[in-house]
């Protein structure tokens, strides 16, 4: 069970390039990620948004393996801003976890 | 047989469809010497243009005096034949068809001999029927320009302003103490931000200003005669002094609306404090004006649950049905809440989306706003429970993030409810309304005839018919004042006229007709001194159920006399030559 | 093992703040390759580094050292520690490139220089003013150290009076066109690759180069700056025949250089996959930003031969 934290939500909505909610769970990214990385974005995303922190951070070595290269972004049908939301929860990581 | 008919009989192969399975020959063969024929022939396509002028010459031509056309069922092609008499000057009621295609060639594809039979003694039929044939006119009745509109909710109410201006009176008759319905009690209301109760209160304006229309509140339809065209209708007015008045209608229209979909105690958490239908939020929502509170602390988390009391599986009498307005309703609710405390959370726990058409732009904004959307299934609905510190606790398998459980903590919990039909049986027993599985009225045709019922002149609209918003409520109470007023605006209407008919003189009133008939049209008269049964020629649907039962053979069908059916009978079994 | 991630984006976030460089190199090791061209220092118009070129010799230096224990170039930051980065410049005890290999990279650096020159463009150069523009701090989420630096490389422009700046690799197009605006108010650089003004030029041939080539596309060029014809008008005119390989323009797939920092043994498996798909198409292939060619040319295994776009376009425009 994990808990909904709406106030992590929050922090990440600050950046007003976070346009994850956007996102219709195609699966498109998933599939065209030459890293092959299952959970990103759609399911990083949805831990985002629902505010469920502990799993965004379980996956902290997916979110910096992405390579920005947006691929997936060229082929959402949904217009996500995938690699800006990703450089966004680093930079959320970085400051939370890292102490940067 | 007083004077032998002249008849023409015309057997259809249909392109094949009739002739593959039917000797079509051999069967012209059989009955070209019936009596009374003068033309037989048969034909490629009976209905083709060519085949419909040969007709039309023959029966100029030839004089005749009657018609039977053997080919497919009457659904597809009576009036077409009827129309080929009545264009040749041959009375249309002098036309009879029989159905040698779905009857005989399609019921026994494997048997060409029985079909051909079958074929040769249905045609001999309907040739017998046809020497019997007497010339009818329809049924013409005067309509009465006036209307009754039952239920003054939106669409009860749009229907009366739009009847009065087309020039009809209207009757509105009106339940409750105060005219809008569900609308009346709502405050902003997608998509275009209105309170219900601004438009409500319009509208209410708009027909206090129309002299033709009389609005009755407290009151109820309690009794209906007559038919289509001219309905008598008994008004029992509520208040101080109960009192009934009567009046008469060309038409009615029943706007009688829906209920809202009330949780089961218990059903996601409904009971405990902070869980709340749709429309309990929405109250609270339209009270709030500066951010939201509810009792005297901030509402910051709120968690919506979608499809209570609709598209249910389970469970005894389940409703099956989308109830339409709801997904809309509460993306609408959730804007309004942002909007209201721009900080807040929302949760919003769907089974699908179903915001159609434009609305999607109003999903797009919720989201946009930040709203969150967790996919659940109905087989792993979400458990609303007390959590700690006085908030509630919804746990919820997230399907989006594939089976995620979750435990999102709220203030308030809405269920998005459904509707439900109102309860109104003592109403669909006057009007012998025809009600769907599913507890709502039902149309005739749901794409071709969307407000029409099975009963003439009965017309049914908004969300008495089925879930709709308010903007399909009153689309579809203009489509029933377009409806009622081109029966009314005519003047008058005709009906078939094969109907049952009372020989007065061979009546003695025993009243058995009476309860045979299942649409009261039998009435009483005088007649030479004595009372005897008449037949309401404009409520009688020409079903037939009094005739046999009549102990003096009083009362014959048109069309369907006794003497037509015997003959049709015998020739049915004569000897195949 | 995947380098400690914190540590690492640390000691760069440190580097940037206190040296001005992810990883720091001498001043005479960043501005060699510009000897001997007598390009004036500050103008109009500058040619700009951003110092890609000038620093992958020592990152494939330090991977080759590594190799075996973790091909990271990193991870000699991350053992000594965030701390002792901070007091000593651990880069001075980097593994020295090969001359060779300096002069190769900085051999590319004069060629975009010559065909600038060639095209006409008059421009200048910031010499050891020049300063990195924090494309990897940016990458790693590092924004408050990146918002800093990218005030001082502003500073420097202005104080130079530099109104237009020519890149030489995509990352830092993107930075300077693209992310730059974004943090700094009154931003007012117009920033183009030199590939693009090239084009604009209409530079002619002089030599016409029969050669077939595959291209590899850099996804920042491709989907973060829409520099997709450029790279390609200036092949053909030169009568190089260009294929397409699986994956190309828009679609381009990554090289998977930046995941290099982080997670080495990943971006080489990336890198991989695409030599198998570019050798399919071509022997020869060209590339156009620094980071793929390196991480490429790990990959490469004598399969395919690479080159930087520059290399041809100086036999055939110069
Ligand atoms: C919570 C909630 C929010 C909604 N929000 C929106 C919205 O934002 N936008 C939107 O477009 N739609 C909305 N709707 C839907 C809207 O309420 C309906 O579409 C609309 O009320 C249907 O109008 P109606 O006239 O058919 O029925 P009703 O509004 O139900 O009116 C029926 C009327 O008939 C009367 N009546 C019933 N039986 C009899 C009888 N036997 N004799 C005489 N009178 C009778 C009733 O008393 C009532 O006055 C919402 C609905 C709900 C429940
Ligand atoms: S491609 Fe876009 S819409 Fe589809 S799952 Fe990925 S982020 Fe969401
Ligand atoms: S940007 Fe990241 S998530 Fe998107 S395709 Fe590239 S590596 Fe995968
Ligand atoms: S409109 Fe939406 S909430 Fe209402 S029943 Fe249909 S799917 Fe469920």
């Amino acid at each position: 069970m994990a808990l909904v934290n709406p106030g992590f939500v929050d922090a990440v909505k600050q950046s007003e390039a976070f346009n994850a909610s956007a996102c219709m769970n195609c699966g498109v990214c998933s599939a065209v990620c030459p890293m092959g990385i299952e959970l990103l974005p759609r399911k990083l995303f949805r831990y985002v948004l629902l505010g469920l922190e502990e799993k965004v951070l379980e996956n902290t070595e997916t979110i910096y393996s992405c390579l920005l290269c947006k691929m997936c972004e060229a082929n959402c049908p949904a217009r996500v801003h995938i690699a800006e939301n990703v450089r966004f929860l680093r930079s959320y990581i970085n400051k939370k976890v890292f102490k940067l | 047989m007083s004077d032998q008919k002249r008849i023409g009989v015309y057997i259809c192969h249909c392109g094949g469809n009739i002739s593959d399975y039917v000797d079509v020959e051999g069967v012209l063969r059989a009955v070209q010497d019936e009596p009374g024929v003068v033309v037989a022939k048969t034909a490629m396509f009976t209905c083709s243009d060519a085949t419909q002028q040969e007709m039309v010459r023959d029966i100029r031509e030839q004089n005749l005096t009657g018609l039977v056309v053997a080919s497919c069922s009457p659904k597809l092609h009576l009036f077409t034949f009827r129309e080929v008499a009545r264009r040749a000057g041959l009375n249309p009621y002098q036309y009879t068809q029989v159905n040698i295609r779905e009857q005989c060639s399609w019921a026994h594809t494997g048997d060409r001999a029985g079909a051909t039979e079958k074929a040769i003694r249905l045609v001999r039929g309907g040739i017998a029927r046809t020497n019997f044939t007497e010339p009818l006119e329809p049924i013409t009745i005067d309509t009465v320009p006036k209307v009754l509109v039952v239920g003054a909710g939106i669409a009860g109410l749009r229907a009366a302003t739009g009847l009065a201006d087309l020039g009809l009176s209207v009757l509105l008759v009106e339940k409750s103490a105060s005219a809008g319905g569900k609308v009346a009690g709502l405050g902003k209301m997608y998509p275009h931000e209105k309170t219900g109760r601004e438009i409500i209160a319009r509208l209410v304006d708009e027909v206090k200003r129309r002299e033709n229309i009389t609005l009755f509140t407290n009151a109820e339809l309690v009794e209906k005669s007559g038919s289509i065209g001219n309905f008598r209708v008994k008004i029992r007015l509520g208040g101080k002094q109960r009192e009934e008045i009567e009046e008469n209608a060309g038409c009615i229209i029943v706007a009688t609306g829906f209920d809202t979909y009330r949780p089961r105690e218990g059903e996601y958490g409904y009971g405990i404090d902070g869980v709340l239908t749709l429309a309990e939020y929405k109250e609270l929502l339209d009270r709030c004006g500066g951010g939201l509170v509810r009792n005297g602390k901030p509402v910051k988390d709120i968690v919506y649950i979608y499809c209570v009391g609709s598209r249910q599986q389970a469970g005894e009498k389940p409703n099956r049905y989308c109830s339409r307005y709801c997904c809309n309703a509460a993306v609408h609710a959730s804007i309004q809440s942002s909007e209201a405390s721009p900080g807040i959370h929302q949760f919003h726990l769907f089974r699908d989306m179903r915001t159609y058409g434009k609305f999607e732009t109003l999903y797009g904004r919720a989201r946009d706003q930040g709203a969150v959307f967790v996919r659940y299934s109905e087989s792993e609905p979400p458990a609303v429970e007390k959590g700690a510190d006085g908030k509630l606790k919804v746990t919820v398998k997230d399907l989006l993030t594939f089976g995620e459980q979750i435990e999102i903590p709220a203030d308030v919990v809405v269920l998005v409810t459904g509707m439900v039909p109102a309860r109104n049986e003592a109403l669909v027993d006057v009007l012998k309304l025809p009600v769907g599985r599913d507890g709502f009225f039902n149309e005739i045709h749901p794409k071709l005839r969307p407000v029409e019922t099975v009963v003439d002149g009965v017309f049914i609209c908004g969300a008495c018919q089925g879930p709709k918003n308010s903007a399909e409520s009153v689309a579809s109470a203009l489509a029933a004042v377009t409806q009622s007023a081109s029966i009314l605006k005519k003047g008058y209407v005709e009906l078939e006229p094969l109907i049952a008919s009372v020989d007065p003189g061979l009546c003695e009133l025993c009243d058995v007709c009476a309860g045979a008939c299942p649409y009261s049209a039998i009435e009483r008269d005088h007649y030479q001194g004595k009372e005897v049964a008449r037949v309401n020629e404009a409520v009688c649907k020409g079903c037939g159920g009094c005739a046999p039962v009549c102990p003096r053979n009083a009362i014959n069908l048109k069309g369907y006399t006794d003497a037509q059916m015997e003959s049709m009978i015998d020739a049915m079994l004569k000897e195949i030559g | 093992m995947p380098l400690p991630t914190g540590d690492t984006i640390g000691i760069l976030a440190d580097n940037l703040r206190m040296r001005n460089s992810v990883l720091p190199i001498s001043a005479k090791s960043a501005t060699s390759w510009a000897r001997g061209l007598h390009l004036p220092r500050g103008a109009k118009t500058v040619l700009y580094t951003g110092m890609m070129y000038q620093l992958i010799p020592y990152i494939a230096a330090m991977s080759k050292a590594q190799a075996g224990i973790e091909d990271s170039f990193l991870a000699n930051f991350v053992k000594l520690g965030r701390q002792v980065n901070k007091v000593i410049n651990i880069s001075a005890f980097m593994a020295m490139p090969p001359k060779s290999m300096r002069e190769t990279y900085n051999r590319l650096l004069v060629n975009i220089a010559l065909l600038l020159q060639r095209a006409g463009v008059q421009f200048g150069y910031l010499y050891e003013d020049e300063l990195y523009s924090g494309a990897l701090v940016y990458d790693l989420g590092a924004d408050d150290v990146l918002k800093a630096h990218a005030r001082k490389v502003y500073g420097t422009f202005q104080k130079y009076g530099v109104k237009n700046v020519i890149t030489v690799d995509p990352h830092t197009t993107n930075m300077l066109r693209s992310v730059y605006p974004t943090l700094l108010d009154g931003y007012d650089l117009n920033v183009k690759s030199y590939l693009e003004v090239l084009v604009e030029r209409n530079i002619e041939p002089k030599n016409r180069l029969d050669r077939e080539v595959v291209i590899h596309d850099s996804c920042v060029y491709a989907r973060y700056e829409n520099v997709l014809n450029e790279q390609r008008t200036l092949l053909k005119n030169a009568g190089v025949t260009v294929k397409e390989p699986a994956y190309s323009g828009k679609f381009t797939l990554c090289c998977g250089g930046p995941a290099e920092s982080l997670y080495p043994k990943k971006a080489r498996a990336r890198a991989e996959a695409r030599v198998k798909q570019l050798k399919e198409v071509a022997r020869n292939c060209v590339t156009m930003c620094p980071i793929c060619y390196v991480n490429l040319q790990k990959a490469a295994g004598g399969e395919i031969e690479l080159a930087d776009i520059s290399s041809y376009l100086v036999q055939a425009y110069c």
